[in-house]
């Protein structure tokens, strides 16, 4: 899971990874939390069960919390949940069990779901901006498709009807012009034209159905 | 304007791009040295009537037994097919593929054997009424068409008419292009 903030991939344009970090994949993820896990139940047996020593050693376990926190989210409170178990458990057998344990306790889950929601709201947005550039590139690519299409299907065959009316007419100016001829040349580029219209309807009314911020009043004009 | 078709005689398709101004006298240039080279000509005609470009061909003193039309667009625009049409071949819109298709066929059929050339007039034209991706999978159709009853074809089609990714794909489909406007030669030399 990428730990990517938000602001810098706004900044940054979104590359995958603008922070530069490099982030551990899920199986080193799981060897990381493994590791820390087997470290923090080795203090607990070896500092608080032998030594009967309760304080300072605790501190290692925010280092498992927190990551376990950034990259699984909620889930992490069984994390926490695992540790306060331990220590309740070593407190019970030594003997120590005081109200600081208590407090040692709520802190290990305090401080994992805080950092587990704001990890999971980090991400959230990080997706939801991602999700938001895919549909502006999205938009950008069909923009560039309809104005390809309106020039293939537009511009370029109105630009070939200007020259076939343009002979026609130099056919009229002509000394003894087909008049049928020219009827009929006529009414091929009469169908053209229609057809130019229908297409430029066309395009209009799938860039209207695309686009939700186009008035009703202009969608009917756009479209008529 | 002489045009180089040297590689028809292997039964070669070429993409003729022209523009939109010359695309008529092109046309008519194209039809002058096939016939001149003893083709019979098969034109698909979309951006004139057929009954039009007769007359043309006729006045240019093109032998007109050689030639024959497929037209897609009388039938279309006047709603009626001319009288004295008989020897052509009319689809109801340029939009119908597959009754084009089907003409093509046909025509190819009755011409196996012969030294025969398919002239499409135009791409361009065709694209006011068909889509961009369903003009380049017809005219895939057409050459594969083409190269398996061994009948040389010229695409015609405005210069400027087609975008970068359609001319790639027509490109990619033909044996060679020619730039119509890029290599002018004197006519006069050949038809004197």
């Amino acid at each position: 899971m990428e730990s990517v903030n938000p602001v810098t991939v706004e900044r940054e344009g979104g590359s995958s990874d603008p922070s530069g970090e490099a982030l551990p994949g899920a199986t080193h993820q799981i060897w990381i939390l493994g590791l820390l896990g087997a470290i923090c139940i080795a203090l607990e047996i070896g500092v608080h069960l032998f030594l009967r020593t309760a304080i300072g050693y605790t501190h290692i376990f925010y280092v498992l919390l927190v990551l376990a926190g950034v990259w699984y989210y909620q889930k992490a409170l069984v994390v926490a949940a695992a540790l306060v178990a331990a220590t309740f458990l070593t407190s019970g057998i030594v003997g120590d069990f005081t109200w600081a344990t208590l407090l040692r306790a709520a802190m290990f889950l305090v401080v994992t779901w805080i950092v587990a929601k704001i990890s999971e709201e980090r991400d959230r947005a990080k997706a939801e901006i991602l999700d938001q550039k895919a549909a502006i590139e999205e938009k950008h690519s069909a923009l560039v498709g309809y104005l390809a299409e309106v020039a293939l299907r537009m511009k370029n065959p109105i630009h070939l009807l200007r020259d076939n009316m343009a002979a026609i007419r130099l056919q009229l100016e002509s000394e003894d012009p087909d008049l049928e001829a020219v009827k009929m040349d006529l009414s091929v580029q009469i169908t053209h034209a229609d057809q130019i219209m229908a297409n430029f309807r066309e395009l209009n009314q799938a860039i209207v159905e695309e686009r939700d911020e186009i008035p009703l009043a202009y969608r009917d004009f756009l479209t008529r | 304007m002489s045009i180089d078709l040297t590689g028809i005689g292997q039964n070669r398709l070429f993409l003729v791009l022209s523009s939109a101004e010359r695309l008529k006298q092109n046309n008519l240039s194209i039809i002058r040295t096939l016939t001149g080279q003893g083709y019979r000509v098969v034109v698909i005609t979309s951006n004139h009537p057929s009954a039009v470009l007769k007359k043309l061909y006729a006045a240019e003193g093109i032998e007109m037994g050689r030639v024959s039309f497929i037209d897609t667009i009388t039938k279309y625009a006047m709603g009626r097919v001319p009288e004295g049409q008989e020897d052509c071949r009319f689809i109801s819109s340029p939009s119908n593929l597959t009754d084009l298709g089907i003409a093509i066929t046909e025509v190819l059929n009755t011409l196996s054997g012969e030294k025969a050339c398919l002239l499409f007039d135009s791409i361009s034209t065709l694209l006011i009424y068909i889509p961009s991706t369903n003009i380049s999978k017809f005219i895939h159709f057409i050459t594969s068409k083409l190269r398996l009853v061994d009948t040389s074809g010229i695409f015609l089609a405005v210069e400027k008419g087609l975008d970068p990714l359609l001319l790639t794909q027509l490109t990619t489909y033909v044996d060679g292009t020619i730039d119509m406007d890029l290599s002018p030669q004197a006519e006069e030399g050949q038809k004197g």
